[in-house]
């Protein structure tokens, strides 16, 4: 399997968050702790709609959360 | 392990022994005669009980430890893997109908059918669960 082509702020997010556990917010954004693990791992990529509820919880932009790391073509 | 990757293994576990004790057990002597088509019909029951009694209980030990997760909706990972595992069975389950189609063609009796459709029905179940878990353990 490809890497995901970004890299995300999440755990870092999480811990400045007062130590969020990758449970709570998964009870935020409405998906379970397993897949906020596999996004933050760089496992699984989530649509956009779930991107931006991550990016809400924490109160940044999307781009704080989420990164570009490959050129775009 | 979330809930639903813990059924999935308990799935797997109930298919492999209630199948296996049918594949196994299955008088294949008489196959070729309506005897073997109803031999196969009435091990159906046997093989539902042992696949649904570890599944029940499977599910409810697992929904009493973890009720939190047990609750929860299916969200957008756990769709696409459950898509996604339901979209590798097809194949098998596509080249069991070839070789149902084939069997008729030949003059198999419908004993050899009713086994070849379910052998063709545990292939393409055993590959979906599998796949399944596969998904679950890469993470997508």
């Amino acid at each position: 399997m490809a890497p995901a082509p970004f890299t995300n702020e999440i755990k870092t997010l999480r811990f400045l968050a007062g130590e969020m556990t990758q449970g709570d917010l998964g009870d935020k954004v409405g998906v379970t702790r397993q897949t906020i693990a596999a996004i933050e791992q760089g496992k699984y990529s989530p649509s956009l709609e779930v991107a931006f509820r991550i990016a809400h919880v924490f109160g940044k932009p999307l781009d704080e959360v989420f990164r570009w790391t490959n050129d775009i073509a | 392990m979330s809930f639903r990757e813990k059924i999935h293994w308990v799935a797997l576990a109930g298919l492999v022994a209630a199948f296996g004790w049918y594949f196994l057990s299955y008088p294949w002597e008489i196959a070729n005669s309506s005897a073997g088509m109803y031999a196969a019909v009435w091990m159906l029951l046997p093989v539902t009980i042992i696949f649904l009694v570890p599944m029940i209980a499977g599910t409810t030990y697992f929904a009493i430890r973890t009720p939190k997760e047990a609750n929860l909706k299916e969200d957008e990972r756990e769709k696409t893997i459950h898509l996604r595992g339901t979209h590798v069975a097809y194949y098998p389950l596509v080249l069991g109908i070839w070789a149902n189609i084939f069997a008729l063609i030949n003059g198999l009796n419908y004993g050899w059918s009713v086994n070849i459709l379910m052998a063709t029905l545990v292939a393409a179940e055993l590959v979906r669960v599998g796949a399944q878990l596969y998904f679950y353990r890469r993470g997508y």
